[in-house]
């Protein structure tokens, strides 16, 4: 925690040291859910031996933004605590995963460095704070520099953003007023109209456990207009020990979007550790349709690769538990006010299907309640998927507010 | 005799001169007046039923027919969605989570944060001048008063959200009052009205519009021209995927 103050020191002051134009804003969002296992789940070598349980989490995030000049110091902290049994000690099976499901993202910084945050847990809660964003950025004609912790978003898929592994889609989690930090330098270049080239140099100490040396990662992701309806986006680097090479092209038609992405990935670059590993490659197609002016329709579908070496008891990156999937999702805005959201995902090998309903309620300003249910809906046959396994049938309510 | 000729469909606009009597010169007028070269605004929107209302307020920026951005200013959950339209393309930018997202050109028809507006109106993708031909129909009187028709048809290569749009303007200043909106099937769609004319930058402009669809009349979107500048340079780099994530 005392790495923060200097931080909220600056966060503070800097608006009266210069001719600094300021502003804040944030979110403050709490749920409650119940959850009931998948009794597939409670079998070894997964031993998740819990039926019922209700799940609590608040969090937020306070944002600050100093421009003056041709600079920019922006931060973010973000804040979250959770309570539930699930939380209690289960020694010596292995921990209970749905905590770390229900709070995806886990890792509010993809690429770490510095340990800008505070947690702490106790025998049935979690609570932590940490600062997501912070970055100083000099912006000058066509150039723009970024050093600090950063967001880095793009890439279309909504579900599914193999191209984009510094910030994983929240599409399918109940969390959404967050994004992951990164820590290192952006420098982006606008070419063209047409054309944008973003580098990138991050470090991570979190490949091996904090203790080890900073993994480095030198990556390059452009954006090519290549005509009024055709668009690429490049992808190349090296990326936590493994080479990555991909893109995304989007093609516009009359009255959709279609795209397609893909991402190879070669096994570690060196055998540091012993770590085994293997190449990996994702694949997706989407489309994206504005059917009425209340009806929005998204389709994504593809193939991740599964990685046989990953770890059974940690959901850090992806979310998807599916090997190939199809994934439909609609938006119908019955009112103003009401907005009904429906996603289904099918795994095509297995048959595993999942539906999730969210449905949100606006009031007052800046406040919404939202309902939502994550609905296992076809048990998968493949056993060794067993993430499949670990999803759970879950009922609940949010309520959210923005100042 | 004046009604006479009035129901000859003659009717004298002043600032039209001897061109009152071409359709095609009233659309170009009105867009004249109404959308110049350029403009800065900003605006005021509420979105009314009869249990609730809520406003929003945006920076509206154009410039020709190509180019537009479009910051929303408030509330807070809101604040700061920026939509930048170059050509046929569009992008949203959400600047908490630093998310620029390329929306396809069917957005254009999409509900503008769940008012009767859509994007394309928002953005003013089309250009009722340049994208419909125009003819005028018999003069009409509405809540007891007169006004000019025309007829706008789209031209067969136009992208644009309408078929068909019925403009009624007013024979005193031949500024419109109200456009029917009519979809594919010739079916009344939403009707917009603009009141309160007010002079900015010497550009005569409805500072008051009320969307009223057809299909929900307990439910309407009010726009108010805050402030409008037709005489602001635009930075060669406003329209640009930098400024617009620069924010």
């Amino acid at each position: 925690m005392k790495q923060l103050f200097p931080i909220f020191f600056l966060f503070i002051t800097t608006p009266l040291m210069a001719e600094v134009k300021s502003e804040f804003s944030g979110n403050v969002e709490v749920q409650a859910r119940h959850s009931i296992n998948n009794d597939e789940a409670k079998e070894a070598p997964l031993l998740q031996e819990w039926n019922q349980e209700q799940f609590y989490l608040a969090y937020g995030n306070i944002n600050g933004k100093f421009d003056f000049g041709n600079s920019r110091f922006e931060t973010n902290v973000f804040g979250r605590y959770s309570q539930s049994n699930l939380y209690q000690d289960q020694t010596p099976s292995p921990n209970y995963i749905a905590p770390q499901i229900f709070s995806f993202p886990n890792r509010l910084v993809a690429r770490e460095v510095a340990k800008l945050s505070q947690q702490d847990e106790g025998d049935n809660y979690r609570s932590e704070m940490i600062l997501n964003k912070m970055y100083y950025e000099w912006s000058y004609e066509e150039h723009r520099f970024m050093f600090g912790r950063i967001y880095i978003n793009y890439g279309g898929g909504e579900i599914f953003n193999p191209i984009n592994p510094f910030n994983q889609p929240t599409g399918l989690t109940s969390i959404s007023q967050v994004a992951q930090g990164n820590d290192g330098l952006n420098f982006t270049f606008y070419k063209s109209d047409n054309h944008t080239i973003n580098f990138y140099f991050l470090g991570d100490k979190s490949l091996q456990g904090y203790e080890g040396q900073i993994d480095k990662t030198l990556w390059a992701h452009g954006e090519f207009q290549f005509s009024e309806k055709l668009q690429f986006d490049y992808v190349i680097g090296e990326d936590q020990r493994r080479h990555k090479v991909g893109g995304q092209a989007r093609y516009s038609l009359s009255e959709s979007m279609i795209f397609l992405q893909t991402l190879y990935q070669t096994a570690y670059t060196d055998d540091l550790n012993e770590v085994e590993s293997h190449h990996l490659w994702d694949l997706m197609l989407g489309y994206d349709q504005q059917i009425t002016n209340k009806w929005h329709l998204r389709a994504e579908g593809g193939h991740q690769k599964k990685n046989k070496f990953a770890s059974l008891t940690s959901i850090n990156d992806r979310f998807l538990p599916t090997e190939y999937f199809i994934a439909i999702a609609n938006q119908y805005e019955i009112h103003p006010l009401v907005k009904l959201g429906g996603t289904i995902i099918n795994d095509v090998k297995t048959g595993f299907t999942y539906f999730i309903t969210r449905n949100t309620y606006s009031f007052a300003k800046s406040s919404e309640v939202e309902i939502f249910a994550y609905l296992p809906m076809a048990k998968g046959s493949d056993i060794e998927n067993q993430a499949q396994k670990l999803v759970t049938t879950d009922v609940g309510l949010a309520l959210r507010t923005f100042f | 005799m004046f009604k006479q000729f009035k129901t000859k469909n003659l009717f004298f606009c002043a600032a039209l001169g001897i061109n009152a009597q071409n359709a095609d010169e009233w659309s170009k007028y009105a867009e004249k007046q109404m959308r110049g070269d350029r403009s800065q605004s900003k605006i005021e929107m509420t979105i009314k039923t009869p249990n609730w209302e809520r406003t929003l307020e945006i920076d509206s920026d154009v410039e020709g027919k190509n180019l537009a951005l479009s910051t929303i200013t408030s509330p807070a959950k809101e604040k700061g969605i920026r939509t930048l339209r170059i050509d046929n393309n569009m992008w949203n930018y959400f600047p908490k989570l630093k998310r620029k997202v390329a929306v396809s050109s069917s957005m254009l028809l999409a509900s503008w944060m769940g008012s009767d507006f859509t994007n394309d109106d928002i953005l003013k993708a089309s250009s009722m001048a340049e994208d419909y031909q125009h003819k005028f129909l018999p003069n009409k009187k509405l809540n007891g008063k007169d006004y000019r028709v025309i007829e706008n048809m789209a031209k067969t290569n136009a992208k644009v959200m309408w078929p068909k749009i019925v403009t009624y303007a007013s024979p005193t200043d031949c500024l419109p009052r109200q456009y029917h909106y009519f979809d594919k099937e010739n079916k009344l769609k939403r009707v917009l009205t603009m009141d309160e004319i007010k002079n900015f930058d010497g550009h005569k402009v409805p500072s008051f519009w009320t969307m009223q669809p057809q299909d929900d009349f307990k439910k309407k979107t009010t726009i108010k021209y805050k402030t409008m500048s037709f005489k602001t340079k635009f930075e060669s780099q406003h329209f640009t995927q930098k400024n617009l994530t620069d924010y």
